[in-house]
């Protein structure tokens, strides 16, 4: 770790996680856990075609089988709808396969799996438009009557003057890259349990990414106030983007509970799993840069088309960020860019981690690879000569207060021993770097981006933190606990934290876009701040100096350059409270970034791949990956070392392994077997460099590491693959038959 | 997924397993560790009115060398049991060898070696949840007239992915068959139809009881090799073994069977003939991999095409050729 | 058809009716209250409801309730005493190899099954271990480290015995 010495007591030393000792036990509960009296099972009749016409639903024999409670279709939902162009349970049309069509709630799953099995649905089929080249024909049928083609979104960004820059340009390059969808893959498969028994108040259990946002559009569109529903989010088996929005089946879940006045808890099997939702991206780019020879970027230009399914939830997040993140990375004097989504008849689209940037990046960095590599220029020093650095302000506006990408880069390259390695490794053997940017938090897409925290303490000096931002397994609960340690001068054990139930935590937009440690990081260290004025008047009293210059460190309280006049801390809690005022210490705090359109940190980061190529078979063998990251400050280094392990992995499953493999708008590969995850096989070494820029805007100068590594970590392995084979990659996932087919094509040439 | 209702007998001998069969034939599977069968059983594809329960029955449980020196295993034996015997690992290590390629250390630890021998053959198409299947008419396997992977075809192209199948056919391994008052022995390689529907010779009153390696009179070496997408917990991409008799550089006789790349493992007589008349060289390995390549008749399946099956199989022919000429070492599972 | 069966689960004997074609796994969960066990895929694929029978890692979804009578069954429930996790667990907690913690029940059985077997084991041996199990959050990284140290913990606490 390369870091000056941190002058912090708690911030910046590793330690486990606070809830890891129960975690080890299986004491956790998760969705599934939970058994509520009268719980009912739910089941969901889902569309087997890909588009047509529901001609006619018949419940009556499903509702006639004993156990069944209740049974409903588009009649029972009073319109709903979950999204722009999406109707709760289909009225007349279907869109995809596996669109909801009906629900049961009966006494077991075996009752509810029959039940939903008794369900007849007569469908008449229409055409289905299953690619983007399809979607996107001028004559193409339409969808979507309310669209006037399956151009459900579209967004163009122009900065600078492109066509001068192109024109000043001493060389263009083109290249057009395709990825294919990918799958979260969550160990804990989709599911919800939903309390409506009485028509007052919702409560649904549901593993997910952000209480808050689930709790508004359950409301909105159920008719409900927000305060009567209740969201309890307890543990969350991972998330990776894909669980930011309140999707059918916890809809359809409570629906069947009002209907049946029982709890009803809807769990999906594990190919439902896939019908929910694809990831990833199946996307077509189009990347032209134009570079002055000494290998200057001056301009950038894309064009995206994104197959977002069926339906449209939340992706125009993807089309708004790729086209700004082409010029977060570079300096650059111009950009272009053109994003489209397209409606098909396949699953719907929903993030995968990496929010749509992870192909983006990987599109990117292969363009600029090949760019290296025709200009006659090391990749490295392409990337060192166009870096953004501290100080830079982007075309957009964004401007960077910190930024360790030069050191990451330089970093990185030292470590891998890049100049030992790039264009001398022996036949079949690569190298590659990437380098990627990511925002702290998600400024820019919302109006606010608010999180909220309270802090209370008790008389034995310890102390309750209610937050809202769930903790998926990245950790933010204990590294809140750390922060509110460190600005409170007590030890992370004494803190505990509660979280995971809207009646209680305060406001909190969730943790996605980058915002757990930075924005949430940033609220409880004002809450703790808050409380540290009420203590410091007490303590200012009893020590005879002004509160400004008292130090609250390792769980006690005395004046700057007099340790040996110390109280303890809890000693002061207690005189606060047994004083005639009698005040009851307690911390409020939040933090909205002050800035306008984009967030106030970005972190940075530089991998660096080396890989094997197997000619014969196609197969890649990662053999180790170096990962800087520049992190502004390390909160808990241990849990910053689990993100990055954790994202170079899934990356490298993303740009090596994973693809949902399509076949008239069904994957085919719905399974944990078949969808090629990576396991402990497919390890490879990992050499972590974490670079801490202390930021002025984060929280003890911390900034994100939630998706910056990811996005960093196809590209690289990408490129290394391109210069193992000496030909560039032009789709992802790089199986091994492309790679033997791009082999194919390279003797082709010559 | 959950297991739809059914009947469960656990017999206390094979005698009384056999009874069971023959009594509720066509309507009836055995269980033996369960890991190939329930899921099936999960995924609707078979609904047995009963189950017969043999993987604890003593006279299934047997490795044994006998007078003539062939190698006997019962076809209840677990896999992780037979990954780690000894008798097996001196007397067959190729088959041990491909013991310890299938599947998971948790899956091993519960199937048997009679399971794996009797896999049911795999497809995009055919394994799936009801609820995936209903998108489609029925194919060859689940009672149709079509094949949704190989469209046009007159027959099902489901693959057949026991990994222990090529190892045995190289070994000349006999399967034992059984069912009530009899029981017959058939070269493993008849065993196999190429016909992923019906992909055994088993009846529905029969059980497979045992498999015997000859060992006795075999002088050659045998090999066995794996390519898997992912290293641990896969089905192949293909497989194969090979098992060559000869002195030095000369070959009298000469098995490479291909596995996973059909619905019946490959015998690839052409390229046994290539290395019998050439004897074992660099130049024959060579020669063998062509040999192999032109003589596979495998088919494009949606996403592997049959060009890249048939790189494959060159791949494994040379790579399982030169572990002959390689000083002996422990064979490991090719990486990824 | 319910069968009533005697399940040895972490020593202690359950007396439970069962139907047979309900799995050890939905028996642990539904009737006995053994949650920490977790349903994953239900088809072998994710190693999540790792048990350890007769001192083997198995899955719980692929076995029937009725084949588990007189074998001793171990859950993720049965190995940590009042006063102190199992090595397993305290390593797993100290290394940072549990983030959701979805799959760890599972992994933790089946780590402390293979150093039940082999006290030390190497990397090919820890990974040819956990190829059946799946975790999305870790990288498995961490988790190779956790099992290394619950190797050192426990020959530690064999020493001081």
């Amino acid at each position: 770790m390369s870091t000056k010495r941190s002058t912090y007591s708690i911030v910046g030393k590793s330690r486990p996680k606070l809830d890891a000792p129960l975690k080890s036990t299986g004491r956790s509960l998760f969705t599934d856990d939970i058994v509520l009296p009268g719980m009912l099972h739910g089941k969901i009749v889902r569309s087997p075609i890909a588009h047509g016409r529901i001609v006619n639903i018949d419940t009556s024999r499903a509702e006639r089988l004993q156990g069944v409670k209740a049974v409903i279709t588009h009649r029972d939902t009073g319109g709903v709808m979950v999204g722009p162009d999406q109707m709760l349970l289909c009225d007349d049309t279907v869109n995809y396969i596996g669109d909801e069509v009906a629900a049961v709630a009966a006494v077991d799953e075996e009752t509810a799996a029959e039940a939903a099995e008794l369900i007849q649905v007569e469908y008449e089929p229409l055409p289905a438009i299953l690619t983007l080249q399809e979607a996107s024909a001028p004559d193409a049928p339409i969808l979507h009557t309310y669209c006037e083609d399956n151009f459900a979104d579209e967004r163009t960004m122009v900065y600078g003057d492109p066509d001068k820059a192109f024109a000043e340009s001493e060389y263009v390059r083109s290249d057009e890259f395709i990825s294919n969808p990918t799958h979260n893959c969550f160990a804990e498969l989709h599911v919800a349990l939903a309390d409506y028994s009485l028509p007052g108040k919702l409560s649904m259990w549901t593993p997910s990414q952000t209480a808050i946002l689930f709790q508004k559009n359950l409301a909105q569109n159920l008719g409900l106030s927000e305060s009567n529903v209740r969201m309890c989010c307890l543990n969350t088996g991972g998330a990776f983007s894909g669980r930011t929005d309140v999707k059918p089946h916890h809809y359809i879940a409570a629906l069947l509970s009002r209907k049946a006045a029982r709890p009803v808890k809807i769990m999906c099997s594990v190919d439902e799993e896939f019908i929910v939702c694809r990831a990833g991206g199946n996307n077509i780019y189009r990347f032209k840069t134009g570079f002055m020879k000494d290998g200057t970027l001056k301009v950038i230009e894309a064009d995206m088309l994104h197959d977002c399914g069926a339906y449209v939830e939340t992706q125009f997040i993807v089309l708004l960020l790729t086209g700004i993140m082409l010029q977060l990375l570079y300096k650059v004097e111009a950009m272009r860019y053109q994003g489209k989504l397209v409606y098909t008849n396949n699953i719907p689209y929903y993030f995968h981690h990496g929010g749509g940037m992870t192909p983006e990046q990987f599109a990117l960095g292969q363009h600029l690879d090949l760019v290296a590599r025709d200009l006659g220029i090391d990749p490295v020093d392409l990337q060192l000569k166009n870096a953004v650095e501290k100080g830079y302000t982007t075309l957009s506006g964004t401007h960077y207060a910190s930024c360790g990408l030069k050191e990451c880069i330089k970093k990185a390259a030292r470590k891998a021993g890049w100049k030992k390695k790039y264009g001398k490794l022996p036949p079949y053997r690569g190298i590659g770097i990437g380098c990627g940017v990511m925002s702290s938090g998600g400024k820019g897409m919302f109006v606010h981006d608010t999180s909220a925290a309270f802090i209370k303490i008790a008389e034995d000096g310890k102390a309750s933190l209610f937050t809202g931002l769930p903790d998926m397994g990245q950790g933010s609960h204990t590294t809140m606990a750390i922060i509110a340690a460190e600005a409170l001068g007590i030890t992370t054990e004494d803190i505990t934290v509660v979280s995971g139930d809207t009646d209680i935590d305060p406001f909190d937009v969730g943790s996605f876009s980058q915002r757990g440690t930075f924005t949430t990081g940033n609220a409880v260290k004002a809450a703790c701040l808050d409380a540290k004025k009420q203590l410091a008047k007490t303590a200012a009293l009893k020590l005879g100096v002004k509160p400004s210059a008292l130090v609250f460190k390792q769980r006690s309280v005395y004046p700057k350059g007099a340790p040996e006049q110390a109280m303890a801390f809890e000693d002061i809690v207690f005189d606060t409270l047994h004083s005639k005022e009698g005040r009851f210490v307690m911390g409020r705090g939040f933090y909205n970034s002050p800035s306008d359109k984009a967030s106030l940190a970005y972190s940075f980061g530089t991998q660096i791949a080396e890989v094997e190529v197997d000619p014969e078979t196609g197969f890649v063998k990662l053999l180790r990956m170096t990962v800087a990251h520049d992190v502004g400050r390390a909160i808990n280094p241990l849990a910053v070392e689990g993100q990055l392990d954790g994202q170079a992995f899934s990356g490298a499953g993303q740009i090596l392994f994973e693809e949902c493999l399509m076949d008239s708008g069904q994957i085919l590969n719905p399974s944990r077997l078949d969808y090629k995850l990576p396991r402990p096989f497919e390890l490879f070494e990992i050499e972590h460099i974490i670079v801490e820029t202390n930021d002025p805007f984060g929280p003890f100068g911390a900034k994100e590491v939630a998706e910056g590594p990811l996005v960093t970590t196809a590209q690289t392995i990408a490129n290394a693959v391109s210069n193992a084979i000496g030909y560039p990659i032009k789709e992802i996932p790089v199986t091994p038959e492309r790679i033997l087919e791009a082999l194919k094509q390279k003797q082709k040439q010559h | 997924m959950r297991l739809l209702r059914f009947e469960h007998f656990k017999p206390s001998s094979l005698e009384e397993a056999l009874t069971a069969m023959q009594e509720s034939a066509g309507n009836v599977r055995v269980l033996a560790g369960g890991t190939d069968l329930l899921v099936n059983m999960k995924c609707g594809l078979e609904q047995p009115g009963l189950i017969v329960s043999i993987g604890s029955l003593p006279e299934l449980n047997t490795i044994a060398e006998d007078p003539s020196g062939d190698l006997r295993i019962g076809a209840g034996m677990n896999l992780s049991e037979l990954a780690e015997n000894s008798l097996l690992a001196a007397k067959a290590p190729a088959l041990r060898d491909a013991i310890k390629s299938i599947a998971s250390q948790h899956i091993r630890n519960m199937a048997t070696l009679g399971g794996n021998v009797c896999l049911d053959t795999r497809c995009w198409y055919y394994n799936q949840s009801k609820l995936w299947r209903a998108s489609r008419p029925a194919c060859y396997k689940t009672g149709g007239d079509q094949c949704h992977a190989t469209r046009g075809s007159e027959r099902c192209h489901a693959i057949n992915s026991a990994d222990t199948a090529p190892a045995l056919i190289a070994l000349g391994a006999q399967v034992v068959v059984q069912k009530k008052g009899s029981q017959r022995q058939i070269p493993a390689e008849d065993f196999y139809r190429d016909h992923g529907a019906r992909h055994t010779v088993l009846e529905p009153d029969e059980l497979l009881s045992g498999l015997v390696i000859p060992c006795g009179n075999e002088t050659g070496k045998t090999h066995f090799l794996k390519i898997s997408r992912r290293q641990g917990i896969d089905f192949a991409l293909g497989s194969i073994a090979a098992h060559l008799a000869g002195n030095g550089s000369t070959c009298h006789s000469a098995r490479l069977v291909i596995g996973s790349l059909g619905s019946a493992p490959i015998v690839l007589e052409k390229t046994a003939q290539v290395l019998v008349e050439a004897g074992l060289s660099q130049e024959s390995i060579q020669a063998a991999a062509e040999a192999a390549r032109s003589e596979l008749g495998v088919l494009t399946t949606l996403f592997s095409s049959a060009g890249y099956k048939r790189d494959l199989a060159q791949v494994l022919v040379k790579r399982v050729l030169h572990s002959f000429i390689k000083k002996p070492t422990t064979q490991k599972r090719t990486r990824r | 058809m319910k069968k009533i069966i005697t399940l040895e689960v972490n020593g202690d004997l359950h007396e439970v009716a069962v139907a047979v074609h309900q799995t050890l796994l939905e028996v642990l969960r539904d009737k006995l209250g053994l949650t920490g066990t977790k349903r994953g895929c239900a088809v072998g694929t994710c190693g999540v409801c790792t048990v350890i029978i007769d001192g083997k890692a198995m899955l719980a979804c692929l076995l029937l309730a009725v084949e588990c009578q007189g074998r001793s069954i171990t859950t993720i429930e049965g190995i940590s005493s009042a006063d102190e996790l199992h090595p397993v667990q305290q390593a797993f907690v100290d290394q940072g190899a549990i983030q959701c913690g979805f799959c760890t029940p599972g992994i933790v059985m089946t780590s402390k099954a293979l150093l039940d077997k082999t006290p030390r084991p190497d990397d090919e041996q820890i990974r040819e271990a956990l190829a059946g199990t799946f975790c999305r959050c870790t990288g498995h990284i961490k988790i190779m480290e956790a099992v290394k140290t619950a190797s050192q913990y426990e020959r530690a606490e064999k020493k001081s015995d």
